[in-house]
């Protein structure tokens, strides 16, 4: 078994645990055998098109089981206790259809009355969560006048009206304008930090996991590729940066640097020393101290989420 | 006085029993019903329930009506039978199973409900039941309730079955009557809407699949001069028959050799078998997400 990083801003529970999860259609193999924990906070689950995504939050919903490994929601098996673990779960799809004729109301009350909620909890709690997610005028409006971005919002709030302990956004930003993308990304964000509901997010797009995610599973050719909280995914804690001020200096400080057994990369007058320890911060400012040279930042390498993703993509 | 209103009460959480899978399938069930009587929802998704039921109560209240104008010796010669009833009613029973299982299958697939339907604590095994259960029970408004109607209004009257008894159990049959047909109109058009999405393509079959079970089985009997049984294919007769010969009538088949375990037997078959075809169909669907 491949080690299972967990990816969760809290350490406490792990909310979903996969342990050589494997799913085939036919001959077709979607997931050879993926390991990760998921904890509390925003964690994506990242991949491009394609790679079981949606497949694999159809069985953290119990809609498929599994072809091997294990995989546990919330501590259960979702596959074998599939309504207990649905009822404690929110689920917005990807797809923008809904019954066009119904008031986003009554949907969203629908949705928390099925959820388990009596029928006037639900309808208050209903009200609230179209309120929360900003459709507080526009909730009586049939489901078909609303625009893609409306749509999304009311997906959201059927996904949370019920209280639920996770909630599991399918794309959640597909189809939407930036501004409105971020809107969304900024709601996503109240939900786990305010409403206290931990998140998980399927993406395809890099940029908006790393500006909400506490963490992310990025899945790739039916495995995971890489794991963890986006600033261990990032590289905090990893390889230091030494940006020069004057290139001249540049040869004596990589001299130096490798005299002490520290390998170096060189682009121009950034230089990326390998290791993790403050040890090597200090080596870096003595040597460039001994070589007169001008320090403009010397810091911990930080790759973005397209960097770690081509890096493990490729 | 202030006008002052707070419209944002936070995100609260919910601490309070849960329903449960039960609670799910009652809330479906209520929620098929509202939608196929257009409850909640615009004027134009009124027309067609209401228009049914209308088709399907007026000639109860005609006939009530009568009841209570002419003289208790003559109203037996002009008032139907209670499964007689059915012949007055026939064309509200089709359109109305026609209707309502398209409206409620057929919709959710192409809506992206079942979806939505299935991240619930619903699964396709109890979607489906609470699915069936909202088709047979919307479609006992009609073939349940006008002759249940009729025994009351008629009872109230004093021109109803004599004592409590025989009260009982024509009441008794007409609920059996009611039940076994709104089970085989929901079993036919569930069949038919578990195969296509489209709503206009499944209605139009299943009226069609009505009317030429009933052509091609005269035209077999009739014109091929073949064997009576072949009069059981008829699903537009076979359902009124059996309704026949629970309330113990001699139905339009009782000089045809034609048995009434046999036709049980065939109507029970009818929605066995459209039952597992439509679970086989759910069992196998490809549900979007």
């Amino acid at each position: 078994m491949a080690a299972m990083t967990t990816v969760a801003r809290e350490h406490g529970t792990a909310l979903v645990a996969a342990d050589g999860v494997m799913k085939r259609y036919g001959s077709f193999t979607v997931l050879t055998g993926v390991d990760f924990v998921i904890g509390g906070g925003i964690t994506g689950l990242l991949g491009a098109n394609g790679t079981g995504k949606t497949t694999l939050l159809g069985m953290m919903l119990g809609l498929h089981p599994t072809d091997g490994g294990s995989l546990r929601v919330l501590g259960i098996d979702p596959y074998t206790a599939g309504a207990e673990v649905r009822a404690r779960l929110g689920y917005a799809p990807e797809h923008h259809t809904l019954p066009p004729d119904v008031k986003a109301s009554d949907f969203v009350r629908h949705v928390a009355e099925l959820h388990g909620l009596p029928k006037r909890e639900a309808t208050t709690r209903a009200s609230d969560a179209l309120w929360l997610v900003g459709l507080g005028e526009e909730r009586f409006r049939p489901l078909g006048t609303m625009s893609t971005g409306q749509r999304q919002r009311v997906k959201l709030a059927q996904a949370i009206a019920h209280d639920p302990s996770l909630v599991l956004l399918d794309e959640p930003t597909d189809g939407l304008d930036p501004v409105q993308r971020d809107d969304m990304l900024a709601l996503i964000r109240r939900v786990a930090t305010e409403y206290g509901i931990d998140v998980v997010l399927s993406s395809h797009l890099l940029d908006e996991v790393q500006q909400i995610c506490d963490g992310a599973v990025i899945i790739g050719d039916g495995r995971v590729l890489a794991s963890g909280s986006l600033e261990e995914l990032r590289g905090g804690g990893s390889d230091i940066v030494v940006e020069l001020e004057d290139a001249a200096t540049v040869q004596p400080v990589v001299a130096g640097l490798q005299a002490r057994d520290i390998a170096v990369t060189v682009d121009g007058r950034l230089l990326v020393a390998t290791g993790q320890d403050d040890r090597v911060f200090d080596i870096a400012r003595d040597v460039c101290a001994h070589a007169g040279a001008g320090i403009t930042r010397l810091s911990r390498r930080r790759l973005s989420l397209e960097d770690v993703f081509l890096e493990t993509t490729s | 006085m202030t006008d002052a209103a707070i419209y944002e009460q936070g995100y609260r959480s919910y601490g309070g029993e849960r329903t449960g899978v039960g609670g799910a399938i009652r809330t479906l069930v209520a929620h098929s019903a509202r939608a196929v009587l257009g409850i909640g929802r615009s004027a134009r998704h009124k027309v067609m329930p209401v228009a049914v039921i209308l088709m399907a109560y007026t000639p109860a209240a005609v006939f009530l009506g009568v009841a209570a104008l002419l003289p208790n010796e003559i109203e037996g010669e002009v008032l139907p039978s209670y499964a007689g009833y059915y012949g007055f009613v026939s064309a509200a029973l089709l359109l109305f199973a026609s209707f309502v299982a398209p409206e409620l299958l057929c919709t959710d697939r192409r809506t992206g409900m079942l979806g939505v339907y299935l991240a619930s604590p619903l699964d396709r095994r109890t979607y489906l039941l609470g699915k069936t259960l909202a088709i047979g029970s919307i479609l006992a408004v009609v073939t349940i309730g006008p002759p249940l109607v009729l025994l009351i209004g008629l009872w109230l009257a004093d021109s109803g079955p004599d004592g409590l008894g025989d009260g009982l159990q024509l009441a008794w049959r007409i609920i059996l009557s009611g039940a076994v047909m709104s089970a085989f109109y929901a079993a036919i058009s569930m069949a038919v809407s578990a195969a296509t999405d489209r709503k206009g393509a499944a209605t139009a079959t299943i009226i069609g699949l009505f009317f030429g079970s009933l052509a091609i089985s005269n035209a077999v009997v009739e014109a091929g001069d073949q064997s009576e049984l072949y009069r059981l294919a008829d699903l537009v007769s076979l359902p009124f028959e059996l309704t026949s010969r629970i309330h113990g009538e001699e139905g339009d088949w009782a000089s045809r050799d034609i048995s009434t375990g046999l036709i049980w037997l065939t109507v029970l078959g009818i929605i066995v078998g459209c039952g597992l075809f439509v679970w086989d169909r759910y069992r196998r669907m490809l549900v979007r997400r």
